[in-house]
C-alpha cells in the first residue's frame, strides 16, 4: 500500500508539473503505474478510515480532477495523455472510478466529434467501449451512466464514418475513413448487451453494413469485413422482444437467398445438374439476358448490385462467409439453423466442379467460351468458401452432425476428386474431414475408409518431400486412382541433378504451412478415430512412412497407439515405436507410452487393496523386521506413501489371501479353503522360513546383503509371517496376528532410519522380480 | 464455486415422506459437496431403474409402467414437456457427448428410438431384441449404442448409422437398414446393466452384468470377450472406476463390491492377457462391502464421484449410502427420500475449468418428436437432407482465438505498445513544424469533413508551401546581400592596403634622397676640409689649426644637420 500511495502521488506531481506538450511521452510509464494501483484505486470509501487512507483519497481525488480537466485540454497532446490514463485509471480501479466516470465518458465522446489525431479517437472509442463494457455488470451504474450516455457514443461513432444526408433513416459510409473497424468492433462488443439502447440505430447501422459488405468492385479488406458480417448478423439481437430468433431465421434465409441467386448468375456457363429438395428454392427460375455482362440487380439482402464474372465471384464468397459467420456467431435466444437448406444450397455449388478427364461439364451454348472458362477458373475458390462453410457447420452443431455427416463428407470428396490440384481446396477439404472423423470416425465402415484413400494418399504426398517419388505411381496400385497417374511430370533437371528437386520441393512445402498443417492433422486423425482395421495396408504403410519421414510427434503417437491389427499369418504387427522413441526421447508423452507408471497411478494410500503386489512387499518387510529391524521408509512399494494402521486394519482379509501373481481368483480360493491345503501350505512355507532365516544370517555374517540373498524373502508370504505369531490355523485369527507385525512395522518404518535400511532400499526391488518362481515353487510343494 | 451434486430419481411407492420438501417429488438434484442439501426437485415422476437421462440443459425421466417421457428443464427447474411414445420404455440414455442432443428410447418391444431433441427427427430401429430393453449405454465418442436385453443379448449399433440421411455404401446390404452391427451373447441370462469404458479410443471396454451371477468385460469394438467374473449373487447395478481401473457392483441385498481389474502385475494390460481370458474369476463372496442395515433393500443404482474414491449407491428404501472406495466400507447415508431409489447419477462439478466441455451451444427448449413420414420411408430418394430439417440450439458467445488490435487493446491495462507508439508517432508529426504538420493537421481535417477536406488539405499545404519558398527566397536575399557587403568590405582594405603600401615605398625613397644628399653634403665637406688644409700648407701655416677651427665650425652645423636627418628617417 505505502508503495502504491507513493507512486500515486508522483503520478499526480508528474501531471501537475510537467509541461502538457511533454506529457505524451511519460503516458506509457504513468498508465502503467496507475494500473499498478490497482489495489488502492479499488478500495472502497467507506474503509478509508486512517489518516494516510483520507490521504489517498485525496490524491485520488485529484488525480480524476486532473484527468478531467486535461480531457478538455486545448492541445492534442493533454487529450492524448488523458485518454491514456483514463483508460489505465478504469481498469485499476473498477467499480470505485467507475461510478464517477460519468463526466470521463462526456468528455471522451466529445473528443470524437473534435480534430483530434486518428490515434486519439481510435483509444477514445476504445476506452468508451471498455467503460460501457465494464459497467455492465453493475445495473446502477447501467442506469447512471451507459443508458444515458451510449446512444451520444452511438452517434458519434456512426458521425465517424458515414454521414447522415437528411431525416430519412439511412446514412452513407464515407469513403475511406480509417474507423471503420473500431467502430464496428465497438459496436458488436456492446450491441448483445444493450439491444433496446442500439434498437433506434438499427436501421442506420444496417445500411452502413449494407454498403460494406455490398461493395464488390473493391471489396473492403479481409478484418473489416469479417467484423461487419459479425455485427451485421448481431443485429437480430435489436429486434423487439422474443423476435431476435426469427430475425436471425429469416436473415440467414435472406442470405441463402441470395447465394441461389448469385450462383445462378454465376453459374449461367454451365447447365447446372442440381435440383433443389426445396420445392420453393426449385420454382424460382431466372430469366437472364444471356447478350449483356453477366451481372446481378439488387437481391434478397437488399446489397447493391455487381456487374462482371469476378465481381460476381467476390460477392458470392462473401455471402458465403456470411453464412458462416451466421453458424458462428452468438444468439440472443434460441435459433432455428436451417441445416437442411445449407446443405441443399453447398450441393448445388460442390456439385459443379472443374471437369476432369472423367467428368465434363453440360456446357450451356447460349454463353461465350471465354466466360465459361473464366467461371470455372474461379470455381475453386468458390469451393474453398464451401468448405469453411461447412467446416463451421460441422463445429458448431459438434456431435449434432452425425445426421448429415455422410452427406458433408460426399460433398467434400465430390470437390476434392475434381479440384484437388488447387491446394486451398486441399487444405479445406483437410480440414473438413478432419473434422468430421473426430464425430464419426470410430464407426465408418470399409467402404467409407477407403472411400478417403485417395485423398489420404494426397496428404502424404503434400507432407513428404518427395525425393524418392520418380518411382511412386508404380506403388500406387490402387484402381481408384485413376486420376493421379499424369500427375507427376518428368523433369528433366532432376535426371541430370537429383538433388535439385528435392530442395525446391522442402522449400514448397515449407511455404505453405497451412496445408502442411492440415494435411497432418488429417493423418493424426484418420489414425485415431477411423478403425484401424480398415486402412489398407498399402496405404498405412504409406502413412507411416510419411509420418517418419516428417518426424510429427503427434501423428507418430497416433500410429503407436493405434497400431496395425495384427492379420492372422503375417506374425507380429509392426509398430514405429522406435522412431518415435528415438525422435523425441525426453517427450513426457513417449515416456508414459514406452515406460507405463500403471501400479502407480494405483495411487497406494486409499486404495490400498488394489494391488496385491504392494502388500506382499510389506509382509515381506515385516518378515524381515522381525528378524532384523531393518526397513527403509520408502522401501513400502512403489511410491507408496504410508499406510496407516487403521487402513490396514481395514484391508485384512484382503491381505490374508496369498499373492494371487498369475493364479486367479478361484485357485486362490480353492487353495485357502479348505483346512489341510492351508496347513500344507503353512507348513511348506514354515520351512521355506527356516531356509529364509538361514540366509538372512548368512547375509549379515556378510554384513552387506548382496541381491541374492533376497530372492528368498519374496515367498514368504502372509501366512509364513503369521506362522511366526503362535501360529494359529483359523484364517480369521490369522488376520488379527498379522495386523500387529503390520503394526510394528509401520511404526518400525519411520523409527528406525538404520544403516541397513540404505541396503534394503537398494534391494529392495529385486524380490518384486523373483516373485513368480518363487511363487511356483511354493505351489510345487 | 466449486460444486459437486448428484441427481437421484425414484419409483412412487405407498410410503409418504417425512420431509414435506420431498412430497411428490420424482428426481431430485442433490448437492454432494462441499455441503450435502438438496437442491432442487422435479415432481410427478415416477421412474423403473435405468429410465432417466441427463443433458446439460434437461432431464428426461421414462416412466414406469406408462409409455411417456416426461422432460424437465434444468435452466427453469420445471417440467417442459410429457412426450408420448409408440410403446412402454424401459431404459434411456443421452448421446450426442457434452450437450447431449440425442435421446436413446430402449422399448419394451425390444427395438431402439432415436430422438433428435434438437430437431424432433425420430428414427426407429428394428426389434432386434425379443425381449424388452433393459440396459442402454452410448459410448464415450457417441458413435455407438450397447442395447441389453433380458433376452441375454447384447447388441452394438452404429448411432451415426441410424442417424444418418444418406446411408454410408456399407458392405452389410444383407441386413436390413437400422439394425445392429455386432451382437454379443455371452451372458446366460436377462442382462440386468451395462457400463462402459471412458476412452474415446478403440480399445475401450464395456462391462456388463446379468442375471446369471456373472459380469463379463468385453470389447464392444470387436465383440471379444476379455474376462468373466463369477459374482456371488445377481448384480442388479453396475459402476466403472473414472480410469478403468476397476468396477463395482451392487446387489439385491444391497451390499455392493468391489472387483479390481489389476490384481497382478504384468507388462500387459491384465483385461488384453489371452491367458486370462478363458478362465473366468470368481471374487469371493465374503469380499462384499455390506451395508449398515438389512432392510437397505436392492442397491438399483451406483455412481461414483468425480475424483473416484466415494460410490453412491441408491436402495430400494430411499436411503442414498455412500461408500469409501479406499476403505472398502460403509462411510455414510447421504439423503433419504422414502420412495425407491431407481437411479443415481453423479453429475459433472461445476466450477472446474474444463476446455474441452466448455458448451458452444444450449438447447432450452426441447423439440418434441415428430413421427414424419418422409424421414422414415425408405423410398424417399435416398442420401438427400430435407430442405425443412433444422436445427434448434442457441449459439453461446466463444472466446474467439482471433486478436486484431481491438481486441488486444481492450483486455490491455491501459494500451498495448503498439497503439502508444503509433499515437506518440502521429503527435510528433503534428507537432512538427513545415511539410510534415502541416500534412497531421491536413489529416485530422479530413477526418471532419470528407469532401471539403481534400481540397482544403491541398489548399493548406500550397499555401504552408508558398510560405516556405517565401522565406527560403527572403534568406537567400539576405544572404547574397551579405556576401556583396563583405566582397566591398574587402576590397576596399585591399585599396586601403594598396596605399599605405604605396606611402611606404614613398617614404623609403625620400629616406634614400636624403641619405644620398647627407653622403653629397659630406663628402663636399671633406672635400673643403681637404682643400682648406692644403690650401693652409701652401700657405706656409699650420695646416692642423686650420682644420681644428673648421671642425669647430663643422660641429656645430653637422650637429644641426643630423638633427635634422635623424628627425628625418
Amino acid at each position: 500500500m505505502a508503495y502504491m500511495s507513493m507512486s500515486l502521488h508522483a503520478v499526480n506531481h508528474r501531471l501537475t508539473n510537467v509541461p502538457v506538450k511533454q506529457l505524451p511521452h511519460l503516458a506509457s510509464c504513468l498508465a502503467a503505474s496507475l494500473s499498478n494501483c490497482g489495489e488502492l484505486l479499488s478500495t472502497p470509501q467507506s474503509q478509508k478510515s486512517t489518516k494516510s487512507d483520507s490521504d489517498n483519497a485525496v490524491q485520488i481525488h485529484k488525480l480524476v480532477t486532473r484527468l478531467g480537466s486535461l480531457l478538455q485540454d486545448r492541445t492534442y497532446e493533454g487529450r492524448w495523455t488523458a485518454v491514456v490514463l483514463v483508460k489505465a485509471l478504469v481498469e485499476a480501479g473498477q467499480w470505485e472510478i467507475l461510478r464517477g466516470c460519468e463526466p470521463f465518458v462526456r468528455g471522451l465522446i466529445s473528443i470524437l466529434a473534435k480534430s483530434d489525431p486518428v490515434s486519439t479517437k481510435k483509444m477514445c472509442i476504445i476506452t468508451l467501449t471498455r467503460i460501457f463494457h465494464l459497467t455492465y455488470q453493475y445495473p446502477t451504474l447501467v442506469r447512471e451512466i451507459t443508458t444515458p450516455s451510449l446512444p451520444g457514443f452511438i452517434t458519434s461513432a456512426l458521425n465517424l464514418i458515414s454521414v447522415k444526408p437528411s431525416s430519412e433513416p439511412l446514412r452513407k459510409l464515407k469513403p475511406s475513413t480509417p474507423f471503420v473497424e473500431v467502430v464496428l468492433q465497438a459496436f458488436s462488443e456492446l450491441i448483445a448487451r444493450h439491444p433496446t439502447i442500439f434498437r433506434p440505430f438499427t436501421a442506420q447501422i444496417h445500411s452502413v453494413l449494407q454498403t460494406i459488405i455490398g461493395s464488390t468492385a473493391p471489396t473492403f479488406p479481409e478484418p473489416i469485413l469479417e467484423i461487419t458480417q459479425q455485427l451485421f448478423i448481431s443485429l437480430h439481437n435489436c429486434a423487439p422482444k422474443n423476435s431476435g430468433g426469427e430475425e436471425w431465421k429469416n436473415a440467414c434465409r435472406m442470405t441463402i437467398t441470395s447465394i441461389h441467386a448469385t450462383s445462378s448468375s454465376v453459374f449461367r456457363a454451365a447447365v447446372e445438374q442440381w435440383e433443389s429438395v426445396d420445392p420453393s428454392v426449385r420454382q424460382i427460375s431466372h430469366p437472364q439476358n444471356y447478350g449483356e455482362e453477366v451481372g446481378n440487380g439488387p437481391d434478397a439482402l437488399g446489397l447493391g448490385s455487381w456487374r462482371g464474372l469476378d465481381a460476381g465471384v467476390n460477392r458470392l464468397v462473401v455471402l458465403l462467409r456470411m453464412l458462416s459467420g451466421f453458424l458462428g456467431t452468438a444468439t440472443s435466444s434460441t435459433v432455428v439453423m436451417p441445416v437442411g437448406a445449407i446443405l441443399d444450397l453447398t450441393a448445388r455449388l460442390n456439385m459443379l466442379t472443374v471437369p476432369s478427364s472423367g467428368s465434363d461439364i453440360q456446357a450451356n451454348p447460349q454463353i461465350g467460351r471465354a466466360e465459361r472458362e473464366n467461371m470455372l477458373t474461379e470455381l475453386p475458390r468458390i469451393h474453398v468458401a464451401c468448405m469453411k462453410l461447412l467446416l463451421h457447420l460441422v463445429k458448431t452443431l459438434e456431435t449434432g452432425v452425425v445426421s448429415v455427416a455422410q452427406t458433408i463428407l460426399e460433398q467434400a470428396l465430390w470437390v476434392f476428386r475434381a479440384e484437388k490440384f488447387s491446394r486451398e481446396v486441399r487444405a479445406g477439404v483437410y480440414d473438413l474431414i478432419s473434422a468430421l472423423l473426430a464425430r464419426v470416425g470410430p464407426s465408418m465402415t470399409k467402404q467409407s475408409v477407403s472411400s478417403l484413400t485417395s485423398t489420404l494418399r494426397t496428404c502424404c504426398h503434400d507432407l513428404l518431400p518427395p525425393a524418392g517419388n520418380q518411382n511412386a505411381p508404380a506403388e500406387r496400385s490402387d484402381p481408384k486412382n485413376k486420376t493421379k497417374s499424369n500427375q507427376i511430370t518428368a523433369n528433366a533437371d532432376s535426371f541430370f541433378n537429383p538433388g535439385l528437386k528435392q530442395t525446391r520441393q522442402t522449400s514448397t512445402s515449407s511455404s505453405f504451412p497451412y496445408l502442411t498443417r492440415a494435411a497432418s492433422e488429417l493423418l493424426v486423425a484418420i489414425l485415431t478415430h477411423a478403425p484401424t482395421e480398415f486402412v489398407s495396408p498399402a496405404l498405412r504403410a504409406e502413412i507411416d512412412r510419411t509420418i517418419i519421414m516428417t518426424s510429427d510427434k503427434n501423428a507418430m503417437l497416433a500410429s503407436v497407439l493405434n497400431p496395425f491389427p495384427a492379420m492372422q499369418g503375417r506374425g507380429v504387427g509392426t509398430s514405429i515405436m522406435p522412431f518415435l522413441a528415438r525422435s523425441y526421447p525426453a517427450e513426457t508423452e513417449v515416456e508414459s507410452l514406452i515406460r507405463p507408471r500403471m501400479p502407480v497411478l494405483m495411487n497406494g494410500s486409499a486404495l490400498n487393496g488394489y494391488t496385491a503386489m504392494d502388500e506382499d512387499e510389506e509382509e515381506e518387510e515385516d518378515d524381515e523386521s522381525a528378524p532384523a529391524p531393518s526397513t527403509a521408509p520408502e522401501a513400502s512399494g512403489f511410491l507408496k506413501p504410508m499406510a496407516t494402521p487403521s487402513l490396514h486394519q481395514d484391508m485384512m482379509d484382503v491381505e490374508v489371501s496369498p499373492p494371487a501373481n498369475k493364479r486367479s481368483y478361484a485357485e486362490d480360493v480353492e487353495m485357502k479353503a479348505p483346512a489341510p491345503s492351508t496347513v500344507d501350505s503353512l507348513a511348506g512355507a514354515q520351512s521355506k522360513k527356516l531356509r529364509f532365516e538361514a540366509e538372512q544370517a548368512a547375509a549379515s555374517t556378510l554384513g552387506a546383503a548382496s541381491p541374492a540373498a533376497f530372492t528368498g524373502t519374496a515367498a514368504i508370504s502372509v501366512p509364513t509371517s503369521s506362522i511366526a505369531g503362535p501360529a494359529p490355523v483359523q484364517t480369521t485369527t490369522t488376520a488379527t496376528v498379522t495386523s500387529k507385525p503390520t503394526l510394528a512395522g509401520g511404526k518400525k518404518t519411520s523409527a528406525l532410519p538404520s544403516a541397513e535400511a540404505a541396503e534394503d532400499e537398494s534391494d529392495e526391488e529385486l524380490p518384486t522380480l523373483n516373485m513368480d518362481p518363487d511363487t511356483d515353487d511354493e505351489d510345487d510343494e | 464455486m466449486l460444486s459437486e451434486c448428484f441427481i437421484a430419481s425414484t419409483l412412487a411407492s405407498g410410503k409418504v415422506p417425512a420431509s414435506a420438501s420431498l412430497r411428490d417429488v420424482g428426481v431430485c438434484v442433490h448437492e454432494f459437496q462441499p455441503t450435502l442439501n438438496l437442491r432442487s426437485t422435479f415432481k410427478k415422476s415416477s421412474t423403473a431403474a435405468r429410465c432417466l437421462a441427463v443433458s446439460p440443459s434437461h432431464v428426461f425421466a421414462a416412466q414406469a409402467e406408462k409409455a411417456i417421457v416426461h422432460v424437465y428443464s434444468r435452466e427453469k427447474g420445471n417440467q417442459e414437456a410429457i412426450v408420448p411414445f409408440p410403446e412402454r420404455i424401459r431404459s434411456i440414455a443421452v448421446a450426442g457427448g457434452k450437450n447431449g442432443d440425442v435421446l436413446v428410447l430402449g422399448t419394451e418391444g425390444g427395438r431402439l428410438i432415436l430422438w433428435e431433441t434438437c430437431t424432433g427427427r425420430q428414427v426407429a430401429t428394428t426389434a432386434s431384441h425379443l425381449r424388452p430393453v433393459t440396459a442402454l449405454v452410448v459410448d464415450p465418442t457417441s458413435n455407438f449404442i450397447l442395447s441389453g436385453s433380458s433376452d441375454a443379448s447384447i447388441h452394438v449399433w452404429s448411432l451415426v448409422d441410424l442417424l444418418s440421411f444418406t446411408k454410408a455404401p456399407s458392405g452389410r446390404d444383407r441386413q436390413p437398414p437400422n439394425s445392429p452391427i455386432r451382437t454379443f451373447s455371452n451372458h446366460r441370462a436377462g442382462i440386468t446393466s451395462i457400463a462402459v469404458g471412458h476412452s474415446a479410443g478403440r480399445y475401450n471396454i464395456a462391462v456388463s452384468a446379468a442375471e446369471d451371477n456373472t459380469a463379463i468385460a468385453w470389447d464392444y469394438h470387436t465383440g471379444r470377450l476379455l474376462r468373466t467374473f463369477l459374482l456371488p449373487s445377481n448384480a442388479i447395478s453396475i459402476a466403472l472406476d473414472p480410469a478403468d481401473r476397476a468396477f463395482y457392483v451392487g446387489y439385491q441385498d444391497g451390499s455392493i463390491q468391489s472387483i479390481d481389474f489389476y490384481k497382478s502385475q504384468s507388462i500387459q494390460h491384465p483385461l488384453h492377457d489371452p491367458s486370462l481370458q478363458s478362465t473366468p474369476s470368481q471374487p469371493p463372496a465374503e469380499d462384499r462391502w455390506l451395508p449398515p442395515t438389512a432392510d437397505c433393500g436392492a442397491a438399483h443404482a451406483l455412481t461414483l464421484s468425480y475424483d473416484g474414491m466415494t460410490l453412491l449407491s441408491g436402495h430400494q428404501n430411499g436411503k442414498v449410502l455412500s461408500w469409501n472406495v479406499g476403505r472398502k466400507k460403509y462411510a455414510s447415508t447421504v439423503a433419504d427420500y422414502t420412495h425407491p431409489i431407481t437411479n443415481i447419477m453423479m453429475l459433472p462439478p461445476t466450477g472446474l475449468p474444463h476446455p474441452t466441455l466448455d458448451l458452444q451451444r444450449v438447447a432450452h427448449t426441447i423439440v418434441k418428436p415428430r413421427y414424419d413420414h418422409t424421414l422414415s420411408e425408405s423410398s424417399q430418394s435416398i442420401g438427400t437432407v430435407p430442405a425443412d430439417y433444422t436445427f434448434s440450439t442457441h449459439l453461446l458467445p466463444s472466446i474467439s482465438s482471433t486478436s486484431n488490435q481491438f481486441t488486444e487493446a481492450f483486455s490491455h491495462a491501459y494500451f498495448p505498445e503498439s497503439m502508444i507508439e503509433e499515437g506518440l508517432a502521429e503527435l510528433a508529426a503534428l507537432d512538427q513544424p513545415g511539410s510534415n504538420g502541416v500534412q497531421a493537421s491536413s489529416m485530422s481535417q479530413a477526418v471532419t469533413d470528407e469532401e471539403a477536406a481534400a481540397k482544403d488539405s491541398q489548399i493548406f499545404d500550397l499555401e504552408a508551401q508558398l510560405v516556405t519558398l517565401k522565406q527560403k527566397a527572403s534568406i537567400n536575399e539576405t544572404a547574397r546581400q551579405s556576401t556583396t557587403d563583405e566582397v566591398t568590405k574587402l576590397r576596399s582594405d585591399l585599396a586601403n592596403l594598396h596605399d599605405y603600401i604605396t606611402e611606404l615605398h614613398e617614404k623609403q625613397e625620400q629616406a634614400q634622397r636624403e641619405k644620398i644628399i647627407r653622403q653629397a653634403r659630406k663628402e663636399e665637406r671633406e672635400t673643403r676640409r681637404r682643400d682648406a688644409w692644403f690650401a693652409a700648407e701652401k700657405k706656409g701655416k699650420k695646416g692642423d689649426a686650420v682644420l681644428r677651427k673648421m671642425d669647430a665650425e663643422d660641429t656645430l652645423m653637422t650637429s644641426d644637420t643630423d638633427d635634422q636627418s635623424s628627425d628625418e628617417q
